[in-house]
């Protein structure tokens, strides 16, 4: 069967494919329309998995949209009824909204793909984000725990799911918590109070966080509660996002902790009024992490199962998906490398291969390169074209030479097969850089990434090294897989990786496989032959306010508007020098 | 005879930050397309200076932010309450006014962004000598123009040497696309107020009676978990079946 899955519309749109049960292709439109999250529908994302597999429309068997929009509408009108007569406002905008695209979906994809619309089908939100998590994990029985801002109504659930390889696959999720209780819009209000860009800016909350000392823990505890049955509720005198687009949270949250942050201001440690958001950050964090490894060990209680399967946008929080491995009981955390609203294309789509229509259960491969591949003769054109010469080598004169680049300070910008599905790289579109001091992490904080100063990088290291340096628990490798735990770094390796090592002392760190990225745990290999330490840093490659390139084109626009000295791309390597002068330039044009 | 109107405008220290808070996002948008351009042309002296204008388009957004900061920081109360931002009355550049990179060629996108400098250096010309007593705004505003001048050049030579028999034309369709935007966006914005006037009505005349059923509706909805039926051996319940 050839199944096509679609997120679309929130946030972060994406496409992917299945053919008779194996994934094909699977990539964010962002990376396609090379617009910084887009939401969109990912009609580029679609024609490039379709390419890639060498289909047409005609020949997919379904295609799957990854919530019901009937169900999201139904929500969001009851949410502004409610708040009556507060959200007229906020009713005009999402009816226009909703009723002007997102509604109808089965009529746009079966437009836009000119198929029948009997081929469209719809799984829940939290039943994709329940696949994307347990189906792509390498376990055949595992509880589930999604979380995120919202699907249709629900916000949390958790289940179970079992499959057998050639066999049956059950997903069940029991319970769910329903909006407006969320702990995915707790934590973006508090995002958006902290003056950071909803649905992207939470990694900054997280990184934020260490900074701060969770002192006003009571003050969020008023926000939200426990319920008897062990769920939470929100208390939302405090929130507005269900009554109003203007902002997330209300007056009176602002009267509980003081002004919130304006976007433009910069945050300084020095100053009480920095201290005091860093410890908001550190707050809700806290809370957080608490309401979810108390949750976690509930359901280890329940199922008493060794593995959990963790879905959702709030599975990126990688200090709580840390604190959940170590305090819940469960032996194994899986997340997948997708676990928000991307990687729902991937689980709608298996969720209806394996669920809806009963096919037998198949292995995943265990890695998230389902992306377009570089194509290496673009490098040695546009070089070319610049008056650079590329070079190319062969594998291992190349990562010897791109190690010592490395040990010398330089930085590079390393293109390898096929592009990450997800927000994180994972080793084929990554910027990598010595990761010892403290001045390298300034450098590309000011010369390539343009970012925050409190935001940590974060380091590879192969997963036989990973214990030599960090404090993993059981089962912290296998969390570290796709960067998604943070650990402690080791004490007495700390002033020797500086450059990764978080002010609290952590890293989120990537523990790598041979078998998942051979050429960058071969150049972690030949970087720790020459430091005796096998760790890189490995940022995603893109500048600010971009997306991570996709193709060599955006790899080499990248390298030539950074401080990226090197660039490789598959065997070939690109050295920086300035190819010719802005004047002439000028004089040229 | 609009400059009246823009010392108006210009005049409040919250609405002027504002406006250069929104103009730096527009030049760090028309940056980020500039680069896709860059990106897309087969030409090598065009890639160069795209980049080198995206690279400016990029020092545009930090000077009108960092002006922007300042302004905010040097006067704390003209960031309270809302002030009318007067978007229409004066826009910065539009950058490539949503114009989609990867299907135009670059004849076109020359052309294009020819005349997009040429009404962004006019309108920052006006909003400079509107602000005859912030100097610092004015000398952002003159950084910029400086630059846009050498946009408005390189585009037009550019457009001459890629095009040399069709430039005319091609700047005669990029000014009737700039004349169709402003009127989609007319009509884009009128379609807008007259939904949001029907809808406003629909909520106050229609809705009432089900916003009391909503209303009812959810304080009976029992907070914490909601179980999810489950129907024979373990599999979803119908509203799980795609």
């Amino acid at each position: 069967m050839n199944i096509l899955g679609i997120s679309a519309h929130y946030h972060d749109s994406a496409a992917a494919l299945l053919i008779d049960g194996l994934p094909i292709a699977a990539v964010q439109e962002e990376r396609i329309s090379r617009r910084k999250n887009d939401s969109a529908f990912p009609i580029g994302a679609i024609e490039w998995c379709l390419g890639h597999a060498g289909l047409e429309p005609d020949a997919l068997d379904a295609i799957v949209f990854y919530e019901r929009p009937m169900l999201k509408f139904d929500r969001v009108l009851t949410g502004l009824l409610g708040s009556f007569p507060h959200s007229r406002r906020a009713f005009a905008h999402a009816m226009k909204n909703l009723l002007g695209e997102k509604l109808w979906m089965r009529g746009i994809i079966s437009s836009e793909l000119g198929v029948r619309g009997s081929k469209v089908l719809f799984t829940e939100h939290h039943q994709a984000h329940a696949a994307a998590a347990f189906l792509t994990a390498p376990t055949d029985k595992a509880a589930i725990l999604t979380a995120d801002g919202v699907g249709e109504w629900a916000t949390l659930t958790v289940g179970q799911g079992e499959r057998r390889t050639g066999g049956p696959t059950t997903i069940t999720l029991r319970r769910e918590i329903r909006f407006p209780h969320s702990l995915g819009m707790l934590y973006s209000t508090f995002t958006a109070y902290l003056g950071f860009a909803v649905n992207e800016g939470e990694y900054k909350v997280m990184g934020l966080a260490a900074y701060g000392q969770p002192n006003m823990v009571d003050k969020v505890w008023r926000t939200i509660r426990r319920t008897p049955d062990g769920a939470f509720a929100l208390d939302l005198d405090y929130f507005e996002f269900h009554s109003t687009t203007a902002r997330s949270y209300s007056k009176r949250f602002v009267d509980l902790f003081g002004p919130s942050r304006r976007p433009s201001d910069p945050i300084n440690f020095d100053t009480a009024e920095g201290r005091r958001f860093a410890d908001i950050a550190a707050s809700v964090q806290r809370v957080l992490e608490d309401i979810l490894v108390d949750m976690a060990r509930v359901l280890h209680e329940e199922t008493r199962l060794p593995d959990l399967c963790l879905g959702g946008g709030v599975a990126l929080n990688g200090v709580a998906n840390a604190r959940i491995l170590r305090e819940s009981g469960f032996e194994r955390l899986f997340v997948p490398p997708a676990p928000g609203d991307a990687g729902c294309a991937l689980g709608a789509a298996l969720y209806a291969d394996r669920v809806s229509f009963g096919n037998p259960d198949r292995d995943f491969p265990d890695h998230p390169f389902w992306g377009p591949s570089i194509d290496e003769s673009d490098l040695v054109r546009l070089a070319g074209e610049d008056g650079l010469a590329a070079e190319l080598s062969d594998d291992r004169r190349l990562i010897e030479m791109t190690a010592d680049d490395i040990a010398a300070g330089h930085i590079v910008g390393w293109m390898d097969g096929a592009l990450e599905l997800g927000p994180r790289a994972l080793g084929h579109r990554s910027i990598l850089a010595a990761p010892h001091s403290t001045a390298i992490r300034d450098r590309l904080n000011r010369d390539i990434k343009y970012r925050e100063e409190f935001r940590p990088f974060a380091p590879v290291v192969p997963i036989e090294e990973a214990d030599r340096f960090f404090e993993l628990p059981p089962g912290g490798d296998r969390l570290a897989r796709f960067m998604s735990g943070v650990f402690p770094v080791r004490q007495e390796w700390r002033a020797q990786l500086a450059g990764i090592t978080h002010v609290d002392g952590t890293a989120r760190l990537q523990a790598l496989p041979r078998e998942m990225a051979p050429r960058l745990h071969a150049l972690l290999g030949a970087y720790g032959r020459r430091s005796g330490i096998p760790v890189l840093l490995n940022t995603s490659f893109n500048l600010s306010g971009e997306p991570i390139v996709n193709g060599v084109v955006e790899g080499y626009s990248t390298f030539r508007r950074s401080g990226i000295d090197i660039l490789i791309a598959g065997q070939n390597r690109l050295a920086k020098r300035r190819a010719r002068s802005d004047a002439g330039e000028e004089q040229a044009a | 005879m609009l400059e009246p109107l823009y010392r108006w405008i210009w005049h409040h220290p919250g609405r002027r930050a504002r406006k250069l808070f929104s103009f730096a996002a527009v030049e760090a948008d028309g940056g980020r397309d500039l680069v896709r351009a860059a990106e897309l042309t087969r030409d090598p002296l065009l890639r160069r200076l795209y980049l080198a204008h995206a690279s400016d388009e990029c020092r545009h957004a930090g000077l009108f932010h960092d002006r922007g900061v300042e302004l905010l920081r040097d006067n704390p109360a003209a960031n309270k309450g809302s002030v009318f931002q007067a978007e229409w009355l004066a826009p910065g550049e539009r950058g490539l006014d949503d114009l989609r990179v990867e299907r135009e060629g670059d004849g076109a996108l020359l052309a294009f962004l020819h005349l997009s400098e040429k009404a962004a250096a006019r309108s920052f010309a006006l909003y400079r000598n509107a602000l005859p007593d912030d100097p610092a705004t004015r000398s952002v505003f003159e950084k910029v123009l400086r630059d846009e001048e050498f946009h408005m050049k390189y585009t037009r030579a550019q457009l001459s040497r890629i095009e040399p028999e069709r430039q005319r034309v091609l700047i005669w369709r990029a000014r009737l696309g700039r004349l169709w935007k402003g009127y989609l966006r007319l009509a884009m914005a009128l379609a807008g107020a007259i939904s949001g006037v029907i809808l406003t009505l629909l909520y106050f005349i229609v809705l009432p009676p089900f916003a009391l059923l909503a209303k009812r509706a959810m304080r009976r909805e029992p907070q914490g978990w909601t179980a999810i039926p489950i129907v024979q051996g373990g599999a979803p319940g119908k509203r799980s079946q795609p």
